[in-house]
């Protein structure tokens, strides 16, 4: 799932610009995919799936661990981290939170109802063929 | 033609065709002499049987509630008819209210075949409102479900579940609130040209008080039974303005498929009449068809009774064989014994019946769960029925189907019985049916169901006692469509099936008894040939 969690945060970064995701102490995605989520499951819904996301993902990222999910659904706590880490490990903790929201989507839905959720967000997934099924653990 | 007219010619063309591409629009019928009325067309709901209760689809643009207990289907059959009647330029939009987590809903309901994914998003589309109900007020709701609705220009509307957001609504400011925001949002619905459906959790005793049920155009109750250890769901059109719908409790059942839906008053509707001229069917057994007078006529219920053993399924058996043989397609609703074993059976007697499955023309149905409605047996019937296009139906036996009954239906199952038959047999189908009834060598009981009424024809069989023997008699008993013999006839089962034996015996009295005695002086004889070897000692 990393992987596309990955091509998820490339797809960002090349509609924004790396000021956006990359270089700011925030996780762009998961705001970008709050609005869309929240609007399905409501507010309360999308912080309790990203709040156990970031649970699974604080055992493969460490510092993870003193970052929060907010009333609002946003993350709290990334200045310290963000200014404490390189730029990659930084990145590295986007990408496995994302994984992990994904893997959880998955989970409940299924890969073809994720892919169509993501889809909505962002067209170009289909074309891409990506793969929410493949079940990778990376 | 003068330019006025053709304006006007034109102006009532228009009115009249629907505009390509919509399916669903008002139309204004005119029928001579009369006013011009609107006519209301039908929303499908996607559920098998349910158009037909509700008098062919849900009204458009109505107001509807999908109300019940917990666990009755409610947010399935709401689901099924998002999905059937929605389209990317109408759209489903589907509000949750403080009920079932969404992802789990979705998680259950894709279980479904009709939940399409292709169509989430686009045709189908899902909104909480969880938060706008918990953090403001119901004219924030409207707001929301407006601009909502307005911006997917949504042909239906679904609340799940009102209930839960009039109760919220209730304690925080009152039930005139709760029917003043209920009034503006079925304005704005309407108008908006929405079909919608507000799903709850009521009680039945909550309809004389909640005006809810007064304000809405139509009400389905949806309801689970629960009797001695069974439970049947059941579904009920309480109220639906503008059309006639079939009355009553109706049998429903969730599947991998969704709800579907049987009709009470499935089969007696759109009968059709028996030919004038109807042709006799062979039985297969050259000798009871002469009994018969030559046959069964065509379209009649065939009622063989007879205890155990007496070879009533082998002649069901030899029946249908017979019609595969002269080209007839058949049916075979098996309750008690399993097709492999009803199968090799008919492989004993040289009827194969393997071959007409394969090529379609017969279906054997192993109708044993439990908690069976009639409506349910007889849907799997007609549809097993339409599919080989079947003219022989065997029914064996009423007793097992009984038992698949739900406890519920068995009160009603020969009134249940009356209905199957006369719908089938309207349609031209010939039934015979089993049943087994115990000889009790006092008189001779037709069937335990006393349900000869609703057969044109009996065929009994009983076992008779003669020289140390337990032997077996058929005698027909009633031919509705004709003259028959009255013969008691003695016949064996052999490797060809049911084979009459012997004209009929004139030298004992008193054979329906099943323990004749000798009228005339026996006959000088040796060792009267045993029709079946007698078991050695």
């Amino acid at each position: 799932m990393r992987s596309v969690a990955l091509r998820l945060i490339n797809y960002e970064t090349l509609k924004n610009g790396a000021s956006e995701t990359g270089t700011a102490a925030t996780f762009p995605m998961t705001e970008r995919l709050r609005p869309h989520l929240a609007t399905l499951m409501g507010n309360g819904g999308f912080r309790a799936l990203l709040a156990r996301a970031l649970v699974l993902a604080s055992a493969e990222v460490s510092w993870l661990r003193k970052v929060i999910v907010n009333a609002d659904g946003a993350l709290e706590g990334l200045e310290t981290p963000y200014a404490q880490l390189k730029p990659a490990e930084f990145r590295d903790g986007q990408v496995v939170l994302l994984a992990q929201l994904l893997r959880l989507l998955v989970a409940f839905i299924g890969p073809v109802m994720t892919l169509r959720l993501m889809g909505e967000i962002w067209p170009q997934l289909a074309a891409d063929n990506v793969d929410f099924g493949n079940g990778d653990k990376k | 033609m003068r330019k006025s007219a053709r304006k006007a010619k034109l102006a009532a063309s228009k009115t009249a065709v629907p505009k390509a591409g919509l399916s669903k629009t008002t139309l204004l019928k005119k029928p001579a002499g009369n006013p011009a009325k609107v006519t209301i067309r039908k929303l499908s709901t996607g559920v098998p049987g349910l158009d037909d209760i509700l008098g062919g689809g849900v009204p458009e643009f109505s107001l509807n509630v999908l109300a019940g207990a917990p666990g009755c289907g409610k947010t399935t059959l709401a689901h099924q008819i998002a999905f059937a009647s929605a389209t990317p330029k109408k759209p489903a939009l589907y509000f949750t209210v403080l009920g079932e987590p969404v992802l789990k809903m979705m998680r259950y309901q894709q279980q479904f075949s009709f939940f399409d994914e292709t169509k989430l998003g686009n045709a189908v589309r899902f909104i909480n409102l969880s938060d706008v109900v918990l953090q403001k007020d119901l004219a924030a709701v409207l707001e929301e479900i407006i601009a909502q609705v307005t911006a997917a220009n949504a042909g239906v509307v679904v609340l799940d579940s009102f209930r839960t957001l009039a109760r919220k609504a209730n304690s925080d400011v009152g039930e005139v609130e709760v029917q003043s925001f209920l009034h503006r949002l079925a304005q704005f619905l309407t108008s908006w040209q929405a079909t919608t459906f507000l799903v709850g959790e009521y009680v039945e005793d909550e309809i004389r008080d909640n005006s809810l049920f007064t304000m809405v155009d139509g009400i389905i109750w949806l309801s689970q039974v629960t009797e001695r250890n069974s439970v049947v769901r059941k579904l009920q059109v309480m109220k639906l303005r503008g059309q006639a719908t079939v009355p009553g409790l109706h049998t429903i059942r969730i599947t991998e498929e969704g709800l579907q839906a049987f009709s009470r008053t499935l089969g007696l509707m759109g009968d059709k009449l028996k030919p004038a001229r109807r042709q006799r069917l062979s039985t297969g057994i050259p000798d009871l068809d002469t009994m018969l007078g030559g046959g069964i006529l065509e379209g009649d219920s065939v009622l063989v009774a007879g205890p155990s053993g007496t070879g009533k399924s082998a002649l069901a058996t030899q029946f249908i064989a017979e019609g595969l043989r002269l080209g007839e397609p058949g049916i075979m609703a098996i309750f008690e014994e399993r097709p492999q074993g009803y199968a090799r059976r008919a492989d004993s007697f040289g009827l194969t019946l393997k071959s007409a499955e394969q090529k379609g023309t017969l279906e054997l149905l192993y109708l044993r769960p439990l908690d069976l409605s009639v409506d349910e047996t007889m849907q799997a019937i007609l549809d097993a029925i339409k599919r080989v296009d079947a003219k022989r139906l065997v029914i064996d036996s009423l007793v097992g189907f009984e038992m698949a009954l739900a406890p519920g239906f068995r009160t009603d199952f020969r009134e249940s019985l009356y209905r199957m038959i006369g719908a089938l047999t309207g349609a031209g189908i010939t039934i015979l049916s089993t049943v087994e009834v115990e000889d009790n060598f006092i008189s001779l009981q037709f069937s335990h169901y006393a349900i000869s009424f609703l057969t044109d024809d009996i065929i009994r069989l009983r076992y008779v006692e003669i020289d140390g023997q337990l032997r077996k008699m058929m005698v027909v008993i009633k031919m509705r469509g004709g003259n028959h013999s009255k013969d008691i006839r003695e016949y064996v089962i052999t490797d060809k099936g049911v084979v009459v034996i012997h004209p009929r015996r004139t030298d004992y009295a008193e054979m329906s008894t099943g323990i004749p005695h000798r009228t005339g002086p026996r006959r000088a004889q040796e060792n009267e040939a045993a029709p079946e070897p007698k078991a050695s000692m």
